[in-house]
């Protein structure tokens, strides 16, 4: 039945209206996952993400999702008509991720273009037996369920603002008497219609779910009522005049017309358009009105009045489903190529130096000129290269949330394997970060979450031993902090064993013989697990102990410009802090120049500029030189120096310190002179130059000379 | 200026040919290096550009001397004399940079002076004399020797000319981001 309808635009939506469906669905599992069971609203909610998941995946005729989403809703079907007061609900829990899990893996396949071909049959096989198991041992009190009859959740409108240009249409349409399946045809009308209608009634309603419709539709032709702004031809156009449809009429009707609905046979009185014009009370209680019949129609003999469906709290939530839909789709979302949005942010880089080319061109540095004129117009660029920018930024930004919630998955199936009780908790996961940083932290971060699961929660039996509660916690957060991203997994475990480590670096030869253990800090101590083929984990588990890891997770950050803190208490647990950069692209930096070159350093990592004096001096016979400030001994790093420039200057009082904090660590850095405040373009020092310690970059300037950029962290290395 | 112009349209006749393969077949741009005059293979040459400031970047050979932007790109340059150990140069208004593309890396070579770009058959080109010091260190960079006329010129392997012993480094670093791809 596909060979006569595009498909294409369909299966975009039904991926991501079902991704989506399946993304709220775990989040809500795993919400509930500690409780003693799903309460009443879960249950119906995953009951009608199956019903959903199953009805789409049947017009799109994927059937092993159709089968699987199925038995899952069978179950909850059970679950919510008879109130089994038993269920394991660990297990059922499992077995919905299990179910959500073949799903998503199947949609992947099926974005990927592979064939969808994973096999749901053990899983429906483990199903129907857990549904056996509660139904046996659901004892006398409940009562049999019904058969779990389909039903389609009624979709109505409500019309948006319905605008000048806004016209009426019936619409009839006959299909050929000998067509098959005439409900899943109108469907598809219907479907093809959603794209411009403003608002959209048919009849009969319950195409999808009821089959008997099909023979309505046959005899009585699928009636329509459309409102758009579009021409009768367009509307022909959409329906398309296919083997199957014999007759399509379209009457452009008045808008009294359009709301007294359906003139014909509206043998069910259940057509109804809600425009906006009527009062919410009104609006709520149609919706209210409607939204019981669906569920009370199909099942009038076996659902007493007292039985929830769906309370009447419900229609607020889905007039608000019902609002978002109508729009829809197409223009709330455009998938754009990544490397199209990667070339619009060089382009805009460019633009970005091209701007200060222009601007800060020595041509107009002659004395006498009259620049009024040019400096307004300037300042209307510069402010919207900036807007601009910060677009750009911004469409590349994303919440954590989703990284979260796989973490959230993660302990969930770790924590259970192990046997550990663990509870998860998230803390800022709205925080936005570039795309581009997103995709390089997911599985540094999956690591260290692992880590804190196996590694770092104690067993149950451990746990007893400690005063501590016999639930885990392991909280993972997010902030933002002095230009860049902390993202911590904390675990309240047993923490890193200073002496295990320390001995274990001992037989590895990375410590100084000469020097006790307790000359080393915690920090430098707790850095050595982040050398490879470190790990003092003896056994090596599913998850974590074969000694790869830690360095991964280390250089991973490193290659994006963060930085991985640790630090323990031993009895108390650990926190593992990235810290990362917002965005990779565009910084704030300060120009300076030493010698002939020009450097850049991010201004957040800047404490201040100071101008010191030589008396301020400290010189340490080996070389090393301090700087006293203000009672304070910073260690000094001549740029010029550092990097065997030339003709740099030598005397403290001629140039200026700069004091940079980075990672808790101090340090004054002595260039000549400053230059300036700049947003500047970070490009990459070409792989033909070898990398470079303390350089992280290389930008263009105003003048197009080139800067380098200095990386605070190399340097104090 | 005008002699780098000249050979600068030259080489832009010669590279806008290039959809037909032949007409740079055999074809070598010329430049002059300390008092040899070598020869690299015109399909390896991008642009020849003037002489223009370079941004020093510390802790490298001696022979890189630097970025330089190039309408945005940023490229290294190398000193073809420094690289063949010969000693420095100034640089003055006939130093001219050759802008190369060797395998998707571009980088830019300051040359001395440009010469011309001249044809170089087949049978003129002889292999480099192996008698003598073998470990000679230009003679790795030098594939052949062509004939023109009565001069000489040396034909250079832009490969080895950009990598051989940098290669090692190079290589360093790609397994080092590699590593980062595990897990």
């Amino acid at each position: 039945m596909a060979e006569e309808f595009n498909t294409e635009g369909m299966l975009d939506i039904y991926l991501f209206e079902n991704g989506q469906l399946l993304e709220r669905l775990q989040e809500m599992v795993l919400d509930q996952k500690d409780a003693d069971g799903f309460d009443e609203d879960s249950i119906n909610e995953i009951f009608r993400t199956m019903h959903t998941i199953k009805g789409s995946s049947g017009i799109m005729m994927f059937d092993n999702i159709t089968a699987i989403a199925h038995k899952l809703e069978d179950i909850f079907f059970y679950l919510r008509e008879s109130h089994p007061d038993n269920v394991p609900h660990l297990q059922l829990v499992e077995h919905v991720l299990e179910v959500e899990d073949f799903i998503s893996g199947e949609m992947e396949k099926i974005r990927n273009g592979d064939t969808v071909d994973g096999d749901p049959k053990d899983i429906i096989k483990d199903l129907d037996a857990f549904l056996d198991q509660i139904k046996n041992g659901a004892g006398a009190g409940a009562k049999q369920a019904p058969e779990n009859v389909h039903e389609e959740p009624k979709q109505f409108y409500i019309a948006p603002v319905a605008t000048e240009a806004s016209r009426f249409y019936k619409v009839y349409v006959n299909f050929s008497p000998d067509t098959g399946m005439a409900n899943i045809r109108a469907y598809k009308i219907v479907y093809a219609m959603k794209e411009i209608a403003e608002d959209l009634l048919y009849s009969p309603e319950d195409i999808l779910s009821d089959e008997s419709s099909a023979e309505v539709i046959m005899k009585e032709g699928f009636k329509i009522l459309l409102q758009a702004q579009c021409t009768e031809e367009e509307i022909r156009n959409i329906i398309g005049i296919g083997y199957d449809i014999k007759k399509v009429d379209v009457y452009e009707c008045s808008a009294n017309e359009f709301l007294q609905g359906f003139n014909f046979g509206d043998d069910q009185g259940s057509q109804q358009v809600i425009d906006l014009e009527s009062s919410v009370e009104e609006i709520e209680a149609k919706a209210e009105q409607k939204e019981g019949e669906p569920e009370k129609k199909p099942e009038k003999p076996q659902i007493a009045p007292g039985d929830f469906v769906i309370k009447s709290k419900e229609p607020g939530k889905q007039k608000k489903l019902a609002k978002d839909k109508p729009k829809g789709h197409k223009d709330a979302f455009i998938s754009v190529n990544v490397s199209k949005m990667d070339q619009l942010m060089d382009l805009i880089g460019e633009l970005v130096i091209s701007e200060s080319v222009v601007l800060q061109n020595p041509d107009l540095k002659v004395p006498g000129l009259n620049l009024t004129n040019f400096n307004k117009a300037a300042a209307q660029m510069a402010k919207i290269s900036t807007d601009l920018q910060n677009v750009i930024m911004s469409m590349r930004m994303m919440p954590l949330t989703n990284l979260f919630q796989k973490m959230n998955r993660t302990v969930f199936d770790i924590s259970r394997k192990l046997g550990k009780n663990i509870d998860f908790e998230q803390v800022g996961e709205h925080t936005e970060v570039d795309k581009n940083i997103i995709d390089n932290i997911s599985d540094p971060l999956m690591h260290l979450v692992r880590n804190a699961v196996d590694h770092g929660v104690e067993t149950k039996e451990e746990r007893a031993q400690t005063t501590k509660s016999e639930r885990a916690k392991i909280t993972l957060s997010a902030r933002t902090e002095a230009g860049k991203v902390w993202i911590s997994v904390t675990d309240d475990g047993k923490g890193l064993d200073r002496n295990k480590i320390l001995a274990k670096a001992r037989k590895k030869g990375l410590l100084d013989d000469d020097k006790p253990d307790s000359a080393y800090s915690d920090k430098e101590v707790f850095q050595f697990i982040t050398l490879p083929g470190f790990s003092t984990n003896e056994q090596v588990t599913e998850y974590s102990g074969r000694g790869v890891g830690m360095d991964v997770v280390v250089q991973n950050i490193q290659s994006i410009g963060g930085a991985l803190e640790i630090d323990s208490v031993a009895g108390e647990g650990s926190t593992f802090t990235l810290k990362i950069p917002l965005t990779l692209a565009i910084i704030d930096g300060i120009v300076m120049e030493t010698g002939t070159s020009s450097f850049v350093v991010e201004t957040g990592v800047i404490k201040e500029f100071v101008s010191v004096k030589e008396d301020m001096m400290i010189h340490e016979p080996n070389g090393d030189e301090y700087i006293m400030i203000r009672g304070e001994c910073y260690p000094v790093l001549r740029l010029g120096e550092w990097y065997g420039l030339k003709e740099y200057r030598k005397s403290v009082e001629e140039g200026m310190m700069l004091i940079f904090e980075v990672e808790n660590k101090t340090i004054c850095l002595f260039v000549d002179r400053l230059i300036g405040k700049q947003e500047i373009v970070v490009k990459p020092i070409p792989s033909y130059v070898k990398k470079v310690k303390g350089l992280s970059g290389c930008t263009q300037l105003g003048d197009g000379s080139i800067a380098l950029i200095i990386d605070p962290v190399g340097l104090i290395e | 200026m005008d002699e780098i112009s000249e050979v600068k349209r030259q080489t832009d006749e010669t590279l806008l040919g290039s959809d037909e393969h032949e007409a740079q077949k055999g074809k070598y741009m010329t430049f002059k290096s300390g008092n040899e005059y070598f020869g690299l293979k015109i399909q390896y040459v991008n642009e020849i550009i003037g002489f223009q400031a370079i941004t020093a970047i510390p802790e490298t050979e001696d022979y890189i001397k630097g970025l330089i932007n190039l309408r945005g790109k940023i490229i290294p340059v190398i000193d073809v004399r420094l690289r063949f150990r010969q000693p420095a140069f100034e640089y003055n208004d006939r130093t001219c940079i050759i802008v190369i593309n060797v395998k998707s890396t571009v980088v830019g070579l300051i040359v001395e002076k440009i010469a011309e770009v001249v044809e170089i058959r087949e049978e003129n080109i002889l292999p480099p004399p192996s008698i003598g010091r073998a470990d000679k260190a230009q003679n790795k960079y030098v594939y052949g020797i062509g004939k023109v006329g009565d001069s000489v010129k040396l034909l250079l392997d832009p490969d080895k000319l950009l990598n051989d012993e940098d290669l090692s480094a190079l290589e360093q670093a790609g397994e080092m981001s590699n590593i980062e791809e595990v897990e």
